[in-house]
């Protein structure tokens, strides 16, 4: 091919000049060119290596469907791969290279799989995996696994870069009475004809220009048209697009848009994304997404230099380049002859190969005065040539079908077989397209749910007629959303002079010819065939075994070849072998946009106490509890988590500790049934709770498992403050609000998170109630017979700060948890701790609080997961046999009440310097294996003790396990641990200690 | 009394930033929220919605989804029990009528002005803002980032209410979207 760019003509801006570099080399375009057309224009051939076999590549097309000139933008971090460039949008210092070649995509060693090419069929893949016949009969795949790595580096596409992605993404959310997808004529006409009616319309348009085909077109008749469609869709106050994808649509009018914001400038503004994912929620929607060309299947039909004859008109037209200087346009059907003319015009000594053998009237007579030579019966066979086409043998109609006649020297081949409706986005709503036989090619429903088809992408191929059919398709829109629309009579589908005749391969006998169907995947027509010998005949399997359609093309260039060829081998029809679902997205979306700002810190929500920065200031380590951030531990000087947590265990028993538990779940339960709600929902009894008291409390599921665990205060006659544990406070919130609106609707009561009004801090250990009492206004309150254990007072922090607070423990010490509202946290902690601290106390952390709530035996989130009974967790006491409440009946199941199911005890290693691990089983010594009697899920050194603890369940409980060694197994971690397995209530079990 | 201490404060700063050029997006805080909810029963949604509103100042109280500015504050129906009473005073009603709770210290407030400001927010909140939908007057809970939040439509902008755990989290993926439009922090 000998590409040129021409003295005039396009709608590239001439007068500017745009430098980019091609596998290091500086070439130059302008403002209005894609990479393809600047590689054209600079006489570039080779672009890219074939996916398989390695084999050259150029240009094919000039839209989505490249498979050609498929290369990699950007270097270092922003190096993006399996760019296509024909979408490419040149810029100043746009810097490109070719790919999946070595050293080079002129001249690649790569290319000796083309001549291995026998051996790497289709399946050749899965067939390695069986083991190498005869050496690996039976084995398997020994050698598979040496050689994988070699194939996964010969074949593929372009690499990203291993490099952190440096670019912004976001996501933005739109909403329209209308969505019109494509901006040639029918969805220019649709947006107009819709937005005049009074609807709020939005157009998008991949390109970086609206028009669709009027864009390839020659001629001031329809620039002009192209240009007053534009001035009137602004004028109607229709929001347009550019450079935005439909990608995929989805239930309800919603659609996934990808808008390249500034993959085509040079220097963006820092501040914008390079790219933004759009999800759309459209009234209605038109599809005007167009129709690909296909080409045909002859014998090395992908050398560069043979396109689609649609993109040769698109590269002399729009881009003012010529493909070639001898160039043979072979067809099918009529829209070539529009190609041939338009290259004559320009230029090139042009040849058309008609398949069909009588002419469409008008269009020959045009042909003819452009000078462009005819051929009728005549199809391409085998173009000639090396790294680019230099000849073309050619094959007539006979009796059999094909047979040669001769070849014809040329520089550039287009081709065209007809085409093929986007029907993508609506095969997304699960509709199956039908093959038109007239038209050759698969149609969608012209209407499903809210969505239209319009234009070329719903079977109509003149212009006149696409702009006929947008119209009529957004007075459809205007009138389903009640605004006043004219009907319009819709001429019928096609619109070709003369019939297309199907041509999807060419071949003649004794010839073997490497025809390629998908050349993005290197799929040939022959493995189409060897996919029919070994039994794959579904679209669907013979699409996976061949792999036919995958990859970023997604079945837009050989998908319509390949269901023709297998029906062929069939002998069916093709409708009769089925049609390609395809799936979302149309285009690549890039993993960056899906993520849009959830990255790095802000990969989820962070969750900060109203203590967060004063935790900080204060030494503390942090750890994520969910989407909390917490304190994990408070290091004095140069101490590791262990010494500091053991430090802050043995103050806070020793003399006070102070720990932020804000993030434990709040919920105001308020009403005058209230009562009777907590005493359905709670397993013991709440009816007679006094006002200014505080009861632990224990929910079941409906299935009679333990849910989640708290205390509840009473605050008056109707309003308690009930607190959840941190794991679960979002799922008791939701399960209490669907029990008052789906089964107590007649209860009145109201629940509402407090979590974030209320900030906490635990104040636990033997000098805790003199702490508080120096920092209430009324130290009285403190007294430990006005507040009992168990008691709850609502009162004032000094400064007027006002707080509730609750004799509650989860050490195991005397404790208060004591709350403010979230604005007054610092505050609270700005009193408390001086006091404590001159107590010689000390801030405690998760991992202290967990230690001393081990020794304790009390449960948390660990615990309760979903598979423990109360019985199990040793709170069987708490269920009240005088009442119902959820889950009192499914938890006397037989299976429920066995007595050799996994009870809560406590752990401690047999020789007491040995340590073991959370997530340990507990084996018997019997049987170390299988799933073992029980496990441990929480650890700690217990300064108490002075040697490690365990929490955890095992069969029968610690009453079973009496005199009895156990194992804690932990194969890929520790190994085995001998343990005595013991009470739970490892520490002050009676309690003295809360009630002191 | 103390001052109160916002979710923001230690990260809340003033300025110009973003891009250059005009500024599209103003975003302000709106320090000691006063935020009351009010909740009536299925039986008596009348007295208590007639009561919250005249504690708002206003005439009526709105219907679900609306809001209403007035003397004394503003009232927000957030769900079809339940009010939001803004900047009003506290209101004391029978337990048989429904329930009040304070929730002051639970929300952050954002507010969100500027010609960008509906622009910045969809970027963010899957909520129809376009005029004819989301005119003043118009409140709805949505999902910003994950996170439950609250918008209305005032006559001063958009007020935006955060979870006050997730707010200065949502306040930076807030801040970083509106810097191409240029954000002037008030």
């Amino acid at each position: 091919m000998s590409a040129r760019r021409l003295p005039s003509g396009g709608r590239i801006d001439r007068s500017q000049v745009l430098r980019f570099t091609w596998d290091d080399r500086v070439m130059s375009g302008h403002p209005g060119d894609s990479l393809a057309s600047a590689l054209m224009a600079n006489g570039e051939q080779v672009l890219g290596r074939s996916f398989k076999y390695h084999r050259p590549r150029g240009v094919m097309s000039a839209g989505v469907e490249e498979s050609g000139a498929m290369v990699t933008v950007g270097e270092g971090a922003r190096r993006d791969p399996n760019v296509k460039a024909p979408m490419q949008e040149l810029f100043n210092g746009l810097t490109a290279t070719g790919q999946n070649a070595w050293p080079n995509v002129r001249f690649d060693f790569g290319e000796v799989n083309d001549m291995l090419g026998r051996f790497l069929v289709a399946g050749f893949y899965y067939k390695t995996f069986m083991g190498i016949p005869p050496f690996e009969w039976g084995k398997g795949t020994g050698a598979w696994m040496w050689y994988e790595k070699f194939i996964r580096k010969a074949a593929g596409m372009g690499s990203a870069s291993r490099e952190a992605d440096p670019d912004q993404y976001e996501q933005g959310h739109d909403f329209c009475d209308l969505l019109v997808v494509g901006s040639g004529p029918a969805g220019m006409s649709s947006a107009l004809a819709a937005a005049e009616a009074g609807l709020d319309v939005m157009l998008v348009e991949q390109d970086w220009e609206l028009g669709g085909s009027f864009l390839s077109q020659t001629g001031s008749e329809s620039k002009n048209r192209c240009a007053d469609m534009v001035a009137s869709l602004n004028n109607a106050g229709v929001r347009t697009m550019l450079r935005t994808t439909a990608f995929g649509l989805y239930d309800y009018g919603v659609a996934g848009l990808l808008e390249r914001v500034t993959d085509h400038l040079q220097s963006p503004d820092p501040y914008q994304p390079r790219q933004r994912f759009w999800t759309v929620r459209a009234k209605q929607t038109i599809l005007a997404s167009g129709a690909l060309e296909r080409h045909i299947a002859f014998g090395n039909n992908d050398r560069p230099g043979v396109m689609n004859a649609a993109a040769g008109r698109a590269y002399v037209n729009r881009y003012g380049v010529l493909p070639g200087e001898r160039v043979i346009v072979a067809t099918n059907n009529d829209s070539a002859y529009h190609s041939a003319i338009d290259l004559a015009s320009a230029g090139a000594e042009v040849t058309l190969l008609d398949a069909r053998s009588t002419l469409p009237g008008e269009l020959s007579e045009r042909i003819g005065e452009a000078g462009v030579s005819l051929r009728t019966n005549t199809v391409p066979l085998k173009t000639k040539g090396r790294l680019s086409v230099n000849g073309l043998e050619l094959a007539v109609i006979s009796v059999n079908g094909w047979r040669a006649r001769g070849a014809e020297s040329c520089d550039a081949v287009l081709v065209s077989g007809g085409w093929s409706p986007v029907v993508n986005l609506m095969s997304h709503r699960g509709v199956k397209p039908k093959w038109d036989a007239e038209n050759a090619c698969f149609l969608a429903p012209s209407r499903h749910e809210t969505i239209q088809m319009a234009g070329s992408a719903a079977g109509y191929w003149r212009a006149a007629d696409c702009e006929l059919s947008g119209i009529a398709a957004g007075s459809v829109a205007a009138s389903a959303l009640g605004k006043k629309a004219k009907s319009l009579v819709l001429p019928p589908i096609g619109g070709w002079d003369l019939a297309i005749k199907p041509v999807y391969e060419v071949k003649v006998p004794g010839k073997k010819l490497k025809c390629l169907v998908d050349p993005q995947h290197d799929v040939t027509a022959e493995d189409i065939r060897l996919a029919h010998r070994e039994g794959f005949v579904s679209a669907e399997h013979l699409k996976r075994y061949t792999t036919l359609g995958m990859a970023t093309d997604g079945g837009k260039m050989g998908n319509v070849i390949g269901l023709a060829l297998m029906a062929e081998a069939l002998g069916r029809e093709i409708p009769e072998v089925g049609t390609t679902t395809f799936r979302p997205p149309y285009t690549p979306v890039s993993i960056g946009a899906l993520r849009g700002r959830s990255v790095d810190e802000h990969f989820r929500p962070l969750r900060r106490t109203p203590m967060h920065d004063w935790n900080l200031s204060n030494g503390a380590t942090m750890t994520m509890a969910g989407l909390w951030h917490r304190p994990w531990y408070f290091a004095r000087q140069s101490e590791t988590i262990s010494e500091a947590y053991v430090r802050e265990t043995e103050t806070t028993r020793k003399t006070v500790g102070l720990c932020d538990v804000t993030s434990l779940g709040k919920i105001a339960v308020q009403g005058p049934d209230a009562t009777e709600f907590l005493n359905r929902i709670y397993t013991n009894p709440f009816a007679k709770l006094p006002i200014g008291k505080a009861r632990y409390g224990i929910m079941l599921r409906d299935d009679g498992f333990v849910m989640d665990d708290g205390t509840t205060w009473r605050l008056s006659e109707t309003e308690y403050f009930m607190t959840t544990t941190t794991a679960h406070a979002g799922k008791v919130m939701v399960w209490l609000e669907e029990l008052l609106q789906t089964r107590w609707q007649d209860l009145k009561v109201h629940v509402t998170s407090v979590s974030e009004q209320w900030a906490g801090c635990a104040v636990a250990g033997p000098e805790s109630r003199k702490v508080l009492a120096t920092c209430v206004e009324d130290a009285s309150v403190m007294d430990n017979d006005a507040f009992p254990f168990m008691g709850v007072v609502e009162t004032k922090l000094k400064g007027g700060i006002p707080c509730r607070i609750a004799r509650i423990s989860f050490s195991g010490e005397l404790a208060y948890e004591t709350y403010v509202p979230s604005d007054y946290a610092v505050a609270m902690m700005d009193l408390l701790w001086p006091q404590a601290e001159q107590s010689g106390g000390c801030l405690y952390g998760l991992e202290a609080l967990g230690a001393m709530r081990i020794e304790k035996g009390h449960v948390t989130g660990a615990e309760l997961d979903g598979r423990v009974t109360i019985e199990d967790a040793g709170l069987g006491k708490m269920a009240s046999p005088k009442k119902s409440f959820i889950g009192s009946a499914l938890r006397n199941r037989p299976d429920m009440t066995r007595e050799d199911r996994p009870k809560l005890v406590g752990i401690f290693p047999k020789d007491r310097s040995q340590t073991f691990n959370a997530g340990a089983i507990l084996c018997s010594v019997e049987q170390v294996s299988g799933l073992g009697e029980g496990w441990i899920t929480g650890v700690t050194h217990s300064p108490v003790m002075g040697h490690w603890i365990g929490i955890g369940f095992i069969s029968g409980g610690h009453e079973a396990w009496a005199e009895r060694t156990a194992i804690a197994a932990d194969p890929v971690r520790k190994g085995n641990t001998e343990v005595e397995i013991v009470s739970p209530h490892m520490y002050d079990p009676s309690g003295e200690k809360m009630y002191g | 009394m103390v001052d109160r201490i916002s979710a923001l404060d230690g990260h809340y700063q003033s300025g110009r930033f973003g891009t250059d050029g005009d500024t599209g997006v103003c975003l302000q805080l709106i320090r000691d929220l006063q935020l009351q909810q009010v909740a009536a029963w299925p039986d008596t949604i009348k007295k208590t919605a007639d009561a919250a509103a005249k504690a708002a100042g206003a005439d009526e109280a709105p219907a679900p989804g609306g809001a209403i500015n007035c003397e004394h504050g503003a009232i927000l129906r957030i769900e079809p029990l339940k009010w939001w009473l803004v900047g009003a005073d506290a209101l004391q009603i029978d337990p048989e009528l429904g329930a009040t709770l304070d929730l002051s210290h639970s929300r952050t407030q954002i507010r969100i002005t500027g010609p960008k400001s509906t622009t910045l927010l969809n970027r963010l909140l899957p909520l129809d803002l376009r005029n004819a939908n989301f005119r003043e007057g118009v409140v709805a809970s949505s999902a910003m980032h994950h996170v439950g939040v609250t918008l209305w439509r005032s006559t001063a902008g958009y007020e935006l209410f955060i979870p006050r755990g997730f707010a200065l989290s949502l306040w930076e993926v807030l801040f970083e979207s509106a810097l191409q439009f240029g954000v002037e922090v008030v």
